[in-house]
């Protein structure tokens, strides 16, 4: 089943059996989504239920919130994280803290989706990865969807929830032949164990997943080790139980990410296992990240400022050897 | 149970609140959100909730009474059966119903976003450990500590690495109940030291008792060679195959070892019959104008199948400088491959008369036995697919004409 497939499924899933949820954003109507993910809901479902949106991001988020506050439950598509700073304040101010603001009397049963990371020379401006400053945010919810099997069952749940998710995509996933599996009594919050391992806990999350498991097997044979990969799925909240098990177990912790490294999301999750399994740790956590700079244009200098499957290889060999691997 | 409702803070400067009316008598069934009472402040008039369902037990303050902030003003009887009942506030304001009321949505399970897992509950009422000192990671000063190693002494004296990690402080851990030798073996055997009990020094015979005790087995992992070599053996085993058996009459040359002699004479038969020459690829023979001979040559445990290039050309002297070098060196890939023939020689080990596996894709390969009294028994394996039983047999007799005379050498 392709990615993109596997939101769509779930979006018409839903829709089809809650008449309360609908869809807006730019172009997600008669042209089908910029990634082909609505393709066909306009025609099922009509412009009532499938809206096309003005080029307002912040009016997007603002009038989703408000079909929430009057009891729809609506998906707003951002066409890239990137353009998702416009909405910033609805998405903060308002989507986040109703729940508090309100005491818990009024929640806001809304979906965010938007898709972000480096894809192929999108530039600067289209290339970022926004997870640190959502998953910074109390009151949302943060998932980021790897593959076909979490982008379902995590939409799902998410247009499901009653507080606001943030669901994150990445641009160079929608159109890749994933795997799909049934999944029963399904945990959005849960991390999945990719791989099981004995003496490195790699944790890694959206398209970093495929570029971590290539580099595995030379990671595995130059080392002579066995690896542990973690693919987080939900980033607010964090799934440190799974997390902690791993890590007492492997005693050593690498985390691979897209985005830049100063204030990334890992730095998070690197200072959680530092306050809580330090006396776990039998070498020096690493991370490995983007560079922090913004994302170039020309093609080798993309792929230099963010980590590939080569990279990540030797850094974690590199790291391996001089920390008692 | 009793819920106490208070008079609340109304404002930063309210120290007390006038109680101005009250909504419910006592008696009445509450629910959680319901007006009870309105109370005066230093500005304004406020209504005051029960943030509990309950039955109204007792009114402590009258309408007028004016008491000081958080002073308990009613008390609600949570336990109170008040399903069936249904309540008698008619007072409530309209608004108040409207902004309580909830979206229209199927209540569904949502997780607090801020909910602390109960694994870091855990871990966060665990005090620290105890930790040894030293250059060390967390996780082998912890070790260290529990096993009561004194990483900065060891250190200081060479005996640990720096910084040292987990492995290091478990090994050194067991340097102390077991003697250098008798680690070898643990570690040889894949033994447990936890099958031992830590509370004496273990020697090596303590060791090779358990071993011999418990019947376990050495464990020996097979070399890189060996699995080549099985491969090649396991290929040729699907070959058919047949033999012939012959005695050669062979001279022996001053100064020059057997094997050359071997080398020299199958290269010069090898030259008259093209099929000698031959591999064989799909259903087309690649015919080598030269006579390439792979020779099997034993170091230690381990066997290779070198190959003499352009045999035929070779003097006898230069194949002997080849093959005396085979011992010292070690072998290109280049050196392995490309034969059509092969030779083995055992006859130095005293062995008479035995049969060789043919190697990769060679013809055949030819086993010499021991020389006795210038005779020297052969048994020559073929391949049935590339040349049948006349054609080997024309060149098994040509190359009997040969190791007899000497005009090539």
């Amino acid at each position: 089943m392709l990615y993109r497939e596997a939101l769509n499924r779930a979006i018409d899933e839903m829709m089809a059996s809650d008449e309360s949820i609908v869809i807006l954003g730019e172009d997600v109507g008669r042209y089908g989504g910029s990634y082909r993910v609505s393709e066909g809901l306009f025609a099922k479902y009509g412009p009532k239920r499938v809206i096309d949106t003005p080029i307002a991001e912040l009016s997007i988020v603002g009038n989703a919130i408000g079909m929430a506050i009057a009891g729809l439950r609506p998906i707003a598509e951002i066409m890239t994280v990137n353009f998702s700073l416009l909405a910033m304040d609805q998405i903060v101010n308002h989507a986040a803290k109703f729940r508090y603001m309100s005491g818990g009397k009024m929640t806001i049963p809304l979906t965010i989706r938007m898709p972000g990371g480096v894809s192929r020379q999108l530039a600067a401006q289209h290339s970022e990865s926004y997870e640190t400053l959502y998953a910074a945010i109390p009151g949302l919810i943060v998932l980021a969807a790897s593959n076909a099997t979490y982008a379902y069952y995590g939409l799902k749940t998410a247009i499901a929830l009653n507080d606001p998710v943030i669901f994150l995509e990445h641009e160079l996933l929608y159109p890749m032949e994933m795997d799909f599996k049934e999944v029963k009594n399904f945990d959005p919050f849960k991390a999945e164990i990719v791989k099981e391992g004995k003496d490195l806990t790699i944790i890694t999350y959206l398209k970093m997943r495929y570029d971590v498991l290539e580099a595995v097997p030379k990671i595995e044979e130059e080392l002579g080790i066995s690896v542990e990969m973690i693919d987080l799925n939900s980033l607010r909240p964090l799934d440190m139980q799974t997390i902690a098990a791993s890590v007492q177990k492997t005693k050593r912790v690498v985390l691979v990410e897209e985005d830049h490294k100063t204030g990334g999301y890992g730095a998070e999750v690197i200072a959680k296992i530092s306050e809580e399994l330090f006396y776990s740790l039998d070498a020096p956590p690493l991370r490995i990240a983007g560079e922090d700079v913004p994302i170039p244009y020309n093609r080798s200098l993309e792929l230099a400022s963010i980590p590939t499957p080569d990279k990540i290889g030797q850094r974690i060999i590199q790291w391996g050897r001089k920390n008692g691997l | 149970m009793d819920y106490k409702i208070i008079m609340p803070v109304l404002s930063d400067t309210m120290d007390k609140g006038k109680l101005v009316r009250w909504r419910v008598h006592e008696g009445d069934v509450v629910h959680k959100g319901d007006v009870i009472a309105e109370v005066e402040s230093d500005k304004a008039i406020m209504e005051v909730q029960s943030f509990k369902d309950g039955v109204v037990k007792k009114l402590l303050v009258k309408e007028g009474e004016e008491v000081p902030v958080k002073a308990p003003i009613a008390i609600i009887d949570t336990e109170a059966k008040t399903a069936q009942t249904e309540t008698k506030i008619t007072q409530q304001p309209k608004e108040q119903s409207a902004s309580t009321e909830k979206p229209k949505t199927a209540p569904k399970e949502s997780t607090p976003a801020a909910a602390v897992p109960p694994v870091i509950e855990e871990l966060l009422k665990t005090p620290a450990p105890k930790l040894a000192e030293g250059d060390a990671t967390p996780a082998a000063k912890k070790r260290a500590a529990e096993l009561g190693i004194d990483i900065k002494s060891l250190q200081a004296e060479g005996k640990l690495p720096k910084p040292a990690h987990l492995r290091d402080i478990e090994t050194e851990a067991l340097r102390r109940y077991f003697t250098p030798k008798a680690l070898e073996l643990l570690q040889e055997y894949r033994i447990d030291p936890k099958e031992f009990n830590l509370d004496h020094k273990i020697g090596v015979e303590e060791v090779e008792n358990y071993i011999k005790e418990h019947d376990i087995p050495k464990i020996v992992a097979l070399s890189a060679n060996r699995i080549a070599v099985m491969k090649n053996v396991q290929n040729a085993a699907t070959k058919p195959v047949y033999f012939i058996f012959e005695e050669f009459d062979i001279k022996e040359y001053e100064g020059i070892k057997l094997t050359s002699v071997l080398i020299k004479k199958l290269a010069t038969a090898m030259q008259k019959h093209p099929l000698m020459r031959a591999k064989l690829e799909g259903t087309t023979l690649k015919i080598s104008p030269h006579s390439n001979i792979s020779v099997a040559v034993a170091k230690g445990d381990e066997l290779y199948m070198v190959v003499c290039k352009r045999a035929e050309e070779k003097s006898l002297q230069e194949i002997d400088t080849w093959v005396r070098g085979l011992k010292e060196r070690t072998f290109t890939a280049d050196e392995l491959t490309g034969s059509t023939f092969g030779i083995s020689n055992l006859g130095m080990f005293g062995v008479q008369r035995f049969s060789a596996m043919i190697n990769q894709s060679d013809v055949g390969i030819a086993a010499f036995g021991a020389l006795n009294e210038g005779k020297i028994s052969v048994t020559f394996t073929f391949d049935h697919r590339i040349l049948n039983g006349v054609d080997a047999a024309l060149f098994v007799r040509d190359a009997k004409e040969i190791f007899k005379g000497d005009e090539d050498v």
